[in-house]
């Protein structure tokens, strides 16, 4: 925790005791308050929480008696933030096999692959996202033993003091493209083939066709049953593409089985924003991806965001591989800074941090914004939040101050400079 | 052609002078009578080319200065002239013939120095055919001291240019990190160029990739191969660092007259014994403080210095250790999480080193990385001020400019903006350390490589030229 964060706990917590009556009331006054309505945040703002929620918010509102204050001198308050697309929670050690649970190679499980079964709320990288602000995220399985499909994912909300798993369930992963074609048989062509056929399938599997008649079935009941909600539109698709033709194929896709798409990653979505934009399809992008890292991403371009959005594409963001989970908080608010830096507007990138990911993963009814009724997930920034020198001087998860009660913490206070002449090893620290 | 590199690595064990010297005489003298070889170890047949491109003498005006020695200067001049900074400081003169550039509420620094790439080796785009064999590493034996990153380099790597468009002016290419002992590096200018050659730094001094830890020992424990573990990778370095003395010796030997035919010629142990003659530095990749102290007293062992400690996340933990020892941490601002050996990351890493008195580097490793590192150096500096470490923009700057040119041994040339080195200069539109700042120009020798207002002057390399992908991009 850093001195200025530990100031402040520590004068919230004088004031919970003095509170009394409304102790679970938590005012906090003075917000520079990005609400999410509108581009500008609201000067003076009073957002008041209880029983974890918001259940009001104005400029120059008096707080409730008794109400536990938080003055944010001015600072700005935003929604938690949410990353669109990690493996937060299901991975722990990238190149330690049994401390991963995000992908299967054997098996049965294709679409039926459910990734919640697998969410640790101990994970460690928790604390450490939930300190840089970070209170929601999408995870996304990342293959199955079935290509193209990858698996169901699950959405989080990163409470510090219970489980995690707030939706199961919540969409299906599917991966094409040139780097994973291999499981495919060697073509992209062979993935949106196998693709379209589990859609007939799992539809007339649904119609109570009887399985294997009146031909051969390559889907199993299991995977076919993982389809369903998909089908009836309740689940989205996310399908992991980066070039444009398989963005395209995407959009076809989706409209021949009016399907909920979201494209991820979409380095070269930035070709077909118009029909992205018509079709309602969103794109959750990696703004650090502006070079042509592969074949598939020979168009990539820092704009990338920004000319999505001005074509009216909601976007959310997600990271490349070695910061999606670890850094899942921090390294997502660099990368809305850089889309920033390379024209996406400000507020549009605060928004692609908070309501569209929201929206994208059907959260909005209660998370996203800061309006009476939507979650008390709240941070109030030391400076621009899209800055990567700034950090969050407070989190709150529903309502409850998040202590920073990482690793990184511990071991930060252990070596400090000023400790390192103590006759005690660092283990009595 | 043969060439005798001039310039050893600083602080190494015996003195650069007498040794610089004795080469140049013994080449010399293999030359004229044809009587001697010369000492193998310091020779490079593969010498640089590189000429600066065309230039202008330039100078950048009424700049927020922040120039490597640790000074910040609000509304000053550089003079960039023949190629060298000839001048900084408030109201500079402007000699007749010189271009001007308004740099009015931008910054100005030392062109970025990147110690840690494998452009070119590990190039762009990457292909299934990588996850086979890539040119990054030669996965056949531990000890691959004898080959050279320079003989894998694609000049058409598009990260070159990505990075020269982030403000890096030098980059040294290592070797990757499969083996105990990786090869030769290379330092690069980063200028567009058809050969290796045109873009080697002239006279650079060479350089040693060695590796500890998981990826040695993983990598051919995995086939059944020594090493499978650390004790391994000691005994390996062990076994042929006494090798290399022997090498050395019997060179040296020869060298004196003791002996009539010169020793048979050994690649890995002309590299290895270059080592051990104070004529090759070491970069050393290595996370976990246990093993960096331990590869310290193994090159007590061995009579060699290590330059620095790449990926050295857990430096932190050792920071007096490494600050007496005068060997460099070469971090990233906040990876941690993706091996065990880096679990341990702080993002406090570099300020808590610098604090003990050590010297720091923030490096990339990465395409993505590389193209801003003046954000890894602003987050490493805001983490430590969180912390109570006093981290100013003004020596910040430093962990990407003089510091990495350092441990280079190229801080006489590069690095600062002092009179009289290189005209490597970033003219950035905003303060460097903010996310919202992009390099508008960059010079190299004082030619003007990259323009963000120019698209004559954003180059363009050939893997990236004419693809449709990229539309109104290019």
């Amino acid at each position: 925790m850093s001195a200025a964060r530990a100031r402040l706990a520590a004068a919230a917590g004088a004031l919970l005791l003095a509170a009394g009556a409304l102790a679970d009331t938590l005012a906090i006054v003075h917000a520079r308050a990005f609400t999410g309505d509108g581009d500008e945040p609201l000067a003076d703002a009073t957002i008041v929480v209880r029983d974890g929620r918001i259940v009001a918010l104005a400029a120059g509102l008096a707080p409730p008696g008794g109400a536990t204050l938080v003055d944010a001198r001015g600072r700005l308050v935003t929604a938690g933030l949410m990353n669109g697309a990690t493996q937060l929670a299901v991975v722990e050690v990238d190149a330690v096999p049994d401390t991963n649970d995000q992908a299967v190679s054997v098996g049965p499980l294709g679409a039926a692959f459910d990734l919640s079964y697998a969410v640790n709320s101990n994970a460690t990288a928790l604390p450490l996202a939930r300190a840089d602000g970070l209170t929601r995220a999408a995870v996304l399985p990342t293959g199955s033993a079935a290509a193209p499909f990858a698996g169901q994912g699950a959405l989080l909300h990163l409470v510090a003091d219970g489980e995690i798993l707030e939706r199961p369930r919540a969409l299906l992963a599917v991966q094409v493209g040139g780097m994973s074609a291999g499981r495919a048989g060697g073509s992209r062509a062979a993935q949106w083939g196998l693709l379209r056929n589990a859609l007939d399938e799992a539809r007339a599997y649904g119609r109570g066709t009887r399985p294997g008649a009146p031909r051969d079935q390559l889907l199993n009941h299991l995977d076919a049953e993982a389809l369903q909600p998909v089908l009836a539109g309740r689940v989205p698709l996310a399908i992991a593409a980066a070039r444009e033709s398989d963005i395209r194929e995407a959009l076809r896709l989706a409209a021949d089985y009016r399907l909920r798409v979201v494209v991820v990653g979409g380095a070269e979505a930035w070709r077909l924003a118009p029909a992205l934009a018509r079709q309602h399809v969103p794109v959750i992008l990696d703004p650090f991806a502006d070079y042509p890292a592969t074949f598939d991403e020979l168009g990539a371009r820092l704009d990338n965001a920004a000319l999505l959005e001005r074509a009216g594409v909601t976007i959310a963001f997600t990271l490349p591989p070695i910061q999606r989970s670890h850094n899942a908080g921090s390294a997502l608010r660099e990368a809305a800074g850089l889309a920033v830096a390379n024209g996406l507007p400000w507020a549009a990138a605060l928004r692609a941090l908070t309501l569209n990911p929201a929206r994208i993963w059907g959260l909005d009814e209660h998370y996203g914004r800061l309006a009476t009724g939507q979650d008390g997930d709240l941070v109030i920034w030391d400076g621009d939040p899209l800055e990567p020198a700034s950090a969050p001087v407070e989190v709150r998860v529903a309502g409850r101050l998040v202590a920073d009660d990482s690793r990184q913490r511990r071991l930060r206070e252990r070596y400090a400079p000023a400790r390192q002449g103590e006759p005690w090893p660092p283990a009595y620290r | 052609m043969h060439r005798v590199v001039r310039r050893p690595a600083a602080g190494v064990r015996r003195g650069p002078g007498p040794l610089a010297a004795a080469l140049l005489l013994a080449a010399a003298a293999a030359t004229a009578a044809g009587a001697r070889e010369p000492l193998p170890f310091a020779l490079d047949p593969y010498p640089s080319t590189y000429r600066p491109l065309p230039r202008t003498d330039t100078l950048i005006a009424h700049a927020t200065v922040l120039d490597g020695t640790g000074r910040r200067l609000e509304d000053a001049d550089v003079l960039l002239r023949d190629g060298k900074v000839a001048a900084l400081g408030r109201g500079l003169a402007v000699p007749a013939g010189v271009t001007v550039v308004d740099a009015r509420g931008r910054w100005v620094t030392p062109g970025i120095v990147d110690v840690h790439t494998h452009y070119g080796a590990f190039s762009a785009p990457f292909t299934a055919d990588e996850l086979e064999h890539s040119d990054v590493n030669e996965i056949s034996d531990p000890n691959t001291a004898n080959v050279w990153v320079e003989h894998s380099i694609a000049v058409q790597d598009p990260s070159f240019a990505r990075a020269l468009a982030g403000g890096v002016t030098t980059v040294e290419v290592l070797p990757g990190s499969t083996n105990l002992f990786g090869g030769r590096a290379v330092v690069l200018k980063n200028v567009p160029a058809t050969t290796v050659q045109a873009m080697k730094f002239p006279h650079a001094p060479v350089a040693l990739k060695m590796a500890c830890g998981e990826n040695p020992a993983h990598q051919y424990g995995d086939k059944g191969r020594f090493p499978s573990s650390r004790m391994g990778n000691f005994a390996g370095y062990r076994e042929a660092w006494l090798k290399a003395r022997d090498y050395e010796a019997k060179w040296l030997a020869y060298e004196r007259g003791e002996a009539t035919e010169p020793p048979a010629r050994d690649l890995k142990l002309d590299t290895l014994a270059g080592v051990l003659h104070g004529d090759i530095r070491v970069q050393m990749h290595c996370y976990r403080a246990d093993e960096m102290a331990e590869v310290l007293d193994l090159a007590r062992e061995f009579g060699y210095r290590v330059a620095a400690f790449h990926h050295a996340v857990e430096a932190y933990k050792i920071a007096p250790l490494l600050a007496s020892a005068g060997v460099c941490a070469v971090v990233w601002s906040d990876w941690w999480g993706y091996k065990m050996e880096a679990f341990d990351a702080i993002r406090e890493n570099a300020a808590y080193v610098d604090a003990a008195g050590g010297c720091v580097a923030l490096h990339s490793d990465s395409a993505i990385v590389g193209q801003r590192l003046t954000l890894e150096a602003a987050k490493a500096a805001a983490a430590g001020r969180r912390a109570g470490v006093a981290v100013t923009p003004e020596h910040a700057i430093r962990w990407v400019t003089a510091e990495p040119a350092r441990i280079l041994g190229l801080e006489r040339e590069i690095g600062t903006l002092e009179p009289g080195k290189n005209a490597d200069v970033v003219v950035w539109s905003a303060d460097p350390f903010s996310v919202y700042s992009h390099a508008d120009l960059v010079f190299l020798d004082g030619a003007r490589l990259y323009d963000r207002a120019d698209a004559g002057r954003r180059p363009v390399g050939d893997f990236e030229a004419g693809q449709p992908a990229l539309g109104a991009a290019r």
